[in-house]
């Protein structure tokens, strides 16, 4: 036998359930109790951070194509900022920030990369955090999820197809895109064209809004660029001379860019999985040129 | 030599039998008296060349009149050639090529000043890693599902000495100097054609970070970076020594103590099990560069090795892999190489402890690798000084058994 007992509802929190809760990044109104957006699965976390702080934070996206090494170089980026005193260092804002700093480097001190990033957008990791430049006065909110390669991929194609990442980018107030340079160095076009298809959306929701070159700071990161060594002493002779389209690309449209290089794994090796085919392995985690770009971007912001 | 000489008799004698002809007047008696006096001064040096040659080679008969003064002559060749061998010898010291003289071939011709110079040297730069067991296998190609204690393999190690210092700036410079690049007896036949491209970043001949031929300024007690596996090989041969294997890098720092019946023990880093960031140069350390050889001498092994963890990673001549479960192999290059202990840029302290292997391609020229040399117990003769040593503990041991009733 069950008993049934009303309990009186606090009308503070009938007053907080009537009025709907804006999502941070789409803007469509939830329900103040749901979890994600129920338009573009981000997480309302966000929204309810920003309104208790009172504070708008930043939005900063990085871009890549399918294992280009985003969620590599967030985590790293992380983890290397909140774990020494350097010119910036960074204050996750609630617990779910941690998740893919966690996750990432529980992988890369185990000799493995993580798992590629799920397609869904309900899967994908977000960073809220604090960022405090030694030169600035004040410190930065900034929000930096970690996107699939291949939903970008497809929302360039397809625009509005993930509503998560159209408001994003739409929003966001910098941006750094990653190119494999290992891919390049193999002589493939694909990195080339991704990334001249991901400057023409930017710029083409930025034509929306004002005439000219886009004034958003882009930092153009050549990731994996520990396999090719004159890419460091050099990222943009390097990306004049093998990615002459995006370089090209990159002039015409943007006026705040800078080249930089960035490496994680020393050396790499690859495995033959049983039914998954070959994977790399990072024989040691040596990073490198990971923090650059994050600062100069951060100044230009 | 010959040709010159050939050719410069044959101006003269043109240029004589010209003058012989306007002389007589007549080109018959000018060519004779020409021959006359080419055959006049062949002959006499056919016979200088003779007596010179009997004087400085002595028959080896006894019977031979020439014996007395040749070997009266003797005495002063021997002693110039005793000078030169230990002006030699003096100059390899210099060098830092001590273990060359402590070879038994060479060791019976150098003085015994000198050789016990050497000696000194060796123990003050080498530190002596006695023989035994020593386990190795892990890193990052061990399978994460193999329980710890069954990981690794036990290795039987012979006794040897391992550099207490990373390879220098400064040492490989005297390689470098004394053109270690230009002696192919000294590098491995297949990299031969590949010498040309082991240049600086001037284009000389050198370690790649290098400018004309010299180190940066201020980092002579850094240790050498930016050298291939060749050229540790390479530079290890020139001083008489060689690169450890993995084995004997893992044993030199783990120092693993046998246990009857069982698999040893040995230290995750040289200093004990439990992480220092103070001990080493690894990135937490916050130099982002390498610092000079002697720094951090409290992160010593039990043997008096210095920075075998961090710093810069070490070749060793093992090829990476050779350790690696079966279950499931990387897939590797065949140049792969072993590498040893972290470097300044080694984000996690669990990828720099004495068993952590890495590897990279034994051409790699990077900014964290360099090597340290070794050399076995066997390949030299024996210390005397540790000889010496054996006298008062048996005379100890000897008055002890008196005292005892």
């Amino acid at each position: 036998m069950t008993k049934r007992v009303l309990v009186a509802m606090d009308s503070y929190r009938l007053a907080e359930c009537a009025v709907p809760l804006a999502c941070y990044i789409c803007g469509t109104d939830n329900n103040y109790n749901t979890e994600l957006c129920r338009h573009c699965a981000a997480p309302l976390a966000l929204s309810h951070q920003a309104r208790t702080q009172g504070v708008r934070p930043q939005m900063v996206a990085v871009l890549g194509t399918a294992a280009a090494g985003k969620t590599v170089y967030l985590g790293m980026l992380l983890d290397m900022l909140t774990r020494q005193n350097s010119r910036v260092q960074v204050l996750a804002r609630g617990a779910f920030s941690i998740t893919l700093q966690q996750r990432t480097m529980m992988a890369l001190s185990n000799c493995r990369f993580p798992e590629k990033t799920p397609n869904e957008p309900d899967r994908w990791n977000w960073v809220h955090c604090q960022a405090k430049i030694n030169s600035k006065k004040n410190p930065m909110e900034l929000i930096m999820p970690d996107m699939a390669g291949e939903a970008i991929l497809e929302e360039i194609d397809h625009p509005n197809a993930y509503p998560a990442i159209h408001s994003f980018l739409e929003k966001c107030s910098a941006v750094i895109l990653l190119a494999d340079t290992d891919r390049i160095e193999r002589g493939g076009a694909e990195q080339n064209y991704f990334l001249m298809k991901l400057i023409t959306y930017l710029s083409e929701q930025d034509s929306r809004k004002s005439r000219g070159k886009t004034t958003r700071p882009v930092a153009i990161v050549f990731s994996k660029a520990d396999r090719c060594e004159p890419c460091f002493d050099n990222p943009e002779l390097y990306a004049r001379e093998k990615t002459p389209n995006l370089w090209q690309q990159v002039q015409q449209r943007f006026t705040n860019y800078g080249f930089f290089a960035s490496g994680v794994a020393g050396s790499v090796g690859f495995r033959e999985e049983p039914g998954e085919g070959t994977s790399a392995v990072p024989l040691r985690i040596e990073p490198r040129g990971i923090v650059e770009p994050f600062e100069w971007l951060v100044r230009k912001v | 030599m010959n040709r010159y000489v050939v050719g410069g008799a044959g101006v003269a004698s043109v240029v004589v039998l010209m003058s012989l002809t306007w002389l007589f007047g007549s080109f018959f008696w000018a060519l004779s008296l020409t021959v006359l006096i080419a055959a006049l001064g062949g002959g006499f040096l056919v016979y200088r060349q003779f007596t010179q040659k009997f004087s400085s080679h002595p028959s080896p008969s006894p019977s031979a009149p020439e014996k007395i003064s040749s070997r009266k002559a003797a005495p002063p060749a021997d002693t110039d050639n005793a000078k030169d061998s230990q002006s030699l010898a003096r100059k390899m010291l210099d060098q830092g090529r001590y273990t060359l003289l402590l070879r038994p071939q060479i060791a019976e011709s150098i003085p015994p000043k000198l050789l016990q110079r050497a000696q000194v040297m060796l123990d003050d730069e080498m530190t002596l890693v006695p023989g035994g067991e020593t386990i190795v296998g892990k890193g990052a190609n061990d399978s994460p599902d193999l329980p710890d204690n069954l990981d690794g393999r036990v290795v039987q190690v012979e006794g040897f000495y391992l550099d207490r210092y990373q390879v220098t700036n400064e040492q490989y410079h005297q390689f470098v100097e004394n053109g270690g690049y230009e002696q192919i007896s000294l590098w491995d036949p297949e990299i031969v054609p590949a010498l040309l491209d082991f240049v600086d970043l001037t284009g000389e001949p050198g370690p790649r970070f290098w400018k004309d031929g010299k180190y940066l300024s201020g980092q002579a007690q850094h240790p050498v970076v930016g050298v291939c596996w060749y050229e540790a090989a390479a530079y290890a041969r020139w001083v008489g020594k060689r690169l450890p294997t993995d084995p004997e890098w893992v044993k030199s720092g783990g120092w693993p103590v046998p246990l009857p019946g069982a698999r040893p023990i040995q230290r995750k880093f040289p200093w004990g099990e439990a992480f220092d960031q103070n001990k080493c140069n690894l990135w937490g350390s916050g130099h982002g560069a390498t610092v000079p050889v002697e720094k951090y001498d409290e992160g010593m092994s039990v043997g008096g090795a210095n920075q075998l963890i961090g710093n810069v990673w070490e070749w060793t001549s093992s090829r990476f892999g050779a350790w690696q479960s079966s279950s499931s192999p990387l897939v590797l290059d065949a140049s792969m190489r072993s590498i040893r202990g972290g470097a300044f840029d080694t984000y996690f302290e669990t990828q720099a402890t004495c068993d952590f292997q890495s590897g990279d391609k034994a051409v790699a020229r990077k900014r964290n690798i360099g090597f340290r040399c070794a050399i076995g117990i066997c390949d030299l003769i024996p210390d005397q000084s540790m000889q010496a040593e054996v006298h008062p503990a048996q005379v100890e041991t000897q008055e002890l058994a008196e005292v005892a009733p």
